[in-house]
């Protein structure tokens, strides 16, 4: 539209004495159709290096996954290492990771919509995705913790001739119905900004594509009426799903911290874990950013710097408040005296499992606090993606510690031992194999950028004249 | 009525196609008659049209109350018919019940909100339609009914106001 590429009129600003405003997606305006050209060339255009990565991915989730999997039910939960007292292992630290990266996608799709945070236009359903997704690993995480795995749907309160019924005074039971809330609402709201793009996708494609596309655009065409109801459903989702999102890590949280086990036992284990979640998510949301941007064609006009910038300050500020209540988690025992207590935390600073406490601290607060305070650092894309791996790897660890490494020291020291994991390792390769494999074919078929909301914000963006400079504004359009 | 046309007029530009409900008004057609369609969400406000209601929150609402009937089914009818005594706890907590109720009610009212697009917005709609994909690159149409004798008056007028093309239409399947 020709409000977005021509009535925007840039300044002339000598080299070297501001930041060029084209530097920002939403002042550097194209034709509409010529974006949604871009993002399509993008799903379209493959290489064999594309397929020989999926063909990689395909063998690795068939071995790693479906083969230990299959491996595991034939053979009982005895080929884990899971044995007294350490009954939860990676399984549920892969669970509670998975659920933590899960966090981003609402976060920056509804918390950023709903606060008017325009730089979030271009990459909320590629955080939208990471949320479904991230969420379908939790969920075989927890289906392989099941053991009988077939018997999962004992969870589901139905009337059923053993009349039994899953107890509500249990944590697990809220967490599965904090679960399948979030599933399902997640999903959905992947589903409703992506209509007018499916819609686009099916007027530009031809053949099966175009079959599909027209099935699942269900007939949008942009009439006023289709926005608005659109726009009506987005914004109860946008409100709705947030305190959602901060229910489902408490609820995860309160799994652990209702019983009365050394290091489980926390009042403040719910914003914790709440913290914890979005530091992985946003971390998460940089590193799929990177490869995105690096990986598909055009995607460079799309992911900026500046984008890497304004999450690199999120993770910085949200570093800063995990580490606020890491310390607070650990001050008040190690201040509370309690023997077991005690020996947990002697066991993490000094026990064999030592160095992993420390990586913990190195990956979660050294590497952030030391790289994400210089805005030339944060608009370097290659720094932000080693950034927000090393956090990540920093979160699973933050897990590991919480789950297995704490259920070591009980209040019975005659049961102590160490946590072996053995078929948990390929499966945990499985998961992360299946996150990327969806992940990479979804890129295939769904349009990873929003172009109307980017469209929809460049047309609210002007340059305001004030005195002798011309400010960046942006008008409320909703 | 058997000379009934619809034409769309197809605009590069929001002002030139406020301009052209403008002049349609003039010329005699309603709003009711017209419907403007666009390939990103405008107020109407900025269209100049009535503001179109929806009935999506006001069923999400139903949905909630909806999840919240059933939660209490779930945390208080289970437990009657089937009661657990565990421990010196209540067989009637209301603790749990009180996450259980956030749960469900949040997902009657997102699961409604969902489902009440697809009943104001008639999806999944595959029937003919009068559209054209310039849409989705950014144009903006405006549908509207003429008789035949006002065809030519209304296509000039169209045209004068800067429409970019304008179209004879009849519907087609997308």
């Amino acid at each position: 539209m020709a409000t977005t590429a021509e009535s925007i009129a840039l300044p002339d600003v000598p080299a070297g004495e501001s930041e060029d405003p084209r530097s920002h997606l939403m002042f550097d305006p194209r034709p509409r159709g010529e974006m949604n050209g871009m993002v399509l060339e993008s799903m379209h255009k493959t290489s064999k290096k594309f397929w020989g990565v999926v063909v990689f991915l395909v063998l690795t989730v068939a071995f790693a996954l479906v083969g230990a999997w299959g491996y595991m039910i034939a053979n009982g939960m005895g080929v884990t290492g899971l044995t007294r007292p350490v009954y939860w292992g990676i399984f549920i630290t892969n669970t509670v990771f998975w659920i933590g990266i899960s966090h981003a996608g609402t976060f920056i799709s509804a918390l950023l919509r709903v606060m008017k945070y325009e730089v979030r236009r271009p990459f909320t359903r590629a955080a939208e995705l990471m949320t479904t997704f991230g969420l379908i690993q939790a969920a075989l995480s927890i289906f392989m913790h099941l053991g009988r795995v077939w018997l999962f749907y004992w969870l589901i309160p139905y009337p059923n001739e053993r009349t039994i019924w899953p107890d509500f005074h249990s944590p697990l039971m809220w967490d599965f119905m904090a679960i399948t809330t979030y599933v399902i609402a997640s999903t959905m709201y992947l589903f409703l900004p992506l209509l007018p793009d499916l819609a686009m996708a099916r007027d530009r494609s031809t053949g099966w594509r175009k079959t599909l596309y027209r099935i699942i655009a269900l007939g949008f065409r942009g009439t006023e009426a289709e926005w608005k109801h659109l726009k009506s459903a987005m914004n109860i989702f946008a409100f709705a799903i947030i305190p959602v999102m901060f229910s489902v890590h408490t609820i995860v949280s309160w799994d652990f911290a209702m019983a009365t086990r050394p290091g489980w036992a926390s009042s403040i284990f719910g914003p914790y874990f709440v913290i914890g979640a979005l530091l992985s998510g946003i971390a998460a949301v940089m590193i799929v950013l990177f490869v995105i941007r690096s990986t598909m064609v055009n995607m460079k006009y799309f992911i900026r710097p500046e984008h890497f910038d304004f999450l690199g300050k999120l993770l910085l500020i949200v570093s800063m408040t995990w580490a606020y209540f890491f310390f607070n988690d650990y001050l008040v025992p190690w201040y509370g005296g309690d023997k077991f207590e005690k020996l947990l935390e002697d066991f993490h600073l000094h026990g064999p499992l030592s160095f992993v406490w420390v990586s913990m601290f190195i990956c979660n607060i050294i590497i952030p606090w030391a790289i994400l305070w210089n805005k030339k650092w944060r608009r370097k894309p290659w720094l932000m993606l080693v950034v927000g791996i090393l956090v990540n790897i920093g979160m699973w660890i933050e897990r590991f510690i919480i789950i297995p490494g704490s259920l070591t020291i009980t209040r019975m020291p005659f049961t102590w031992r160490e946590y072996k994991p053995s078929i948990e390792i390929p499966l945990t390769i499985g998961t992360f194999a299946l996150f990327l494999l969806l992940y990479m074919l979804a890129s295939r078929l769904i349009p990873l950028v929003p172009v109307w909301e980017v469209q929809e914000g460049q047309s609210a963006h002007i340059l305001r004249k004030v005195g002798k400079a011309k400010i960046p504004s942006v008008g409320d359009i909703d | 009525m058997a000379d009934t046309l619809t034409i769309l007029a197809l605009f590069n530009d929001i002002e030139p196609a406020v301009n052209a409900i403008d002049k349609l008004h003039e010329m005699g057609v309603t709003d009711g008659k017209m419907d403007v369609i666009s390939g990103i969400p405008f107020n109407h406000e900025v269209l100049g049209r009535p503001k179109v209601s929806t009935f999506i929150p006001r069923l999400a609402m139903g949905g909630a109350f909806v999840g919240l009937i059933a939660a209490l089914f779930l945390i208080f009818g289970i437990p009657g018919l089937f009661p657990l005594h565990v421990g010196g706890q209540p067989v009637f907590p209301i603790p749990p019940f009180v996450i259980i109720a956030f749960e469900m009610t949040m997902l009657g009212l997102m699961g409604t909100a969902f489902v009440g697009l697809f009943l104001a917005s008639r999806f999944p709609s595959y029937e003919p339609v009068i559209y054209v994909p310039e849409i989705s690159d950014g144009k903006i149409a405006v549908v509207f009914p003429c008789s035949a004798d006002m065809q030519a008056q209304f296509e000039q007028a169209m045209r004068s106001l800067g429409a970019e093309q304008v179209r004879l239409m009849e519907a087609k399947a997308l």
